[in-house]
């Protein structure tokens, strides 16, 4: 995902503003990160560049 | 085993809606995006395109062709609004269940079930889409006759839009309609 993605990501929980952590970035996006949320404290990984921001219930699935 | 919805024919009648909705000034959001190659046919037809989809393949999908894609439950995690909404939700009424294999076609039957009434995301995401649609949003929605032309309609009205059909095709089973919903005065 590119950074400015940032802006109109919330969580999906309770609509809290997230905070992000980047492991793995290119000139063009983040690749692995994480991204916790402020309010709830739910964290929504990013892997392969897209980010995942399913309620922790609807996660499991692959 | 499919992993993802293949390319049929709701998909291309959607698309060819959505290719004649857009201007250059939209930003658009497909939600439940498949492959991706609806929002792949805007690209550079419009000023944003964001797609998302609940299926971890398919996301990587649209991603691999270059639409910025975010694995989410319809639009829930989505904080913005968007000037035009695509949507082709799982439509098909499901009262026996799917015949398909649940364990190598799970996210095939994800895509295309819609519960006992085939109506069942559709409500969901009439309840919740205004929250991310601009003042002069439209939003394009593909649903079959077995879906319930007039029943969908209805539940748009309830939902604070008026209907308009753009698009219909028939087929040996049913007819595909793609329905233009925008706010209610």
């Amino acid at each position: 995902m590119r950074r400015d993605l940032m802006e109109i990501l919330v969580c999906p929980v309770c609509r809290g503003d997230l905070e992000l952590e980047v492991f793995e970035e290119n000139e063009r996006e983040i690749l692995t990160g994480r991204l916790t949320c402020r309010s709830c404290g739910e964290v929504y990984p990013i892997e392969e560049g897209i980010p995942n921001m399913l309620p922790p219930e609807l996660r499991e699935r692959r | 085993m499919v992993d993802v919805y293949p390319p049929s024919e709701d998909t291309y009648l959607l698309m060819r809606a959505a290719i004649s909705e857009a201007s250059a000034g939209d930003s658009v959001i497909e939600i439940g995006c498949g492959s991706g190659v609806i929002s792949a046919s805007l690209i550079g037809k419009v000023r944003s395109i964001l797609a998302t989809d609940i299926n971890p393949h398919a996301v990587r999908a649209a991603a691999s062709l270059g639409i910025p894609a975010v694995r989410a439950d319809l639009f829930h995690g989505i904080n913005s609004k968007f000037d035009l909404i695509l949507f082709n939700p799982p439509y098909l009424p499901t009262e026996d269940g799917l015949d398909l294999n649940p364990e190598d076609d799970r996210w095939l039957s994800t895509a295309l079930d819609g519960g006992a009434d085939g109506r069942e995301v559709i409500e969901r995401f009439l309840k919740g889409v205004k929250n991310i649609m601009s003042p002069r949003g439209r939003l394009l929605l593909l649903i079959s006759s077995l879906t319930g032309l007039d029943e969908v309609q209805e539940l748009a009205r309830r939902s604070g839009f008026n209907t308009e059909i753009v698009a219909m095709e028939r087929y040996f089973f049913e007819e595909l309609y793609v329905l233009k919903l925008r706010r209610a005065e």
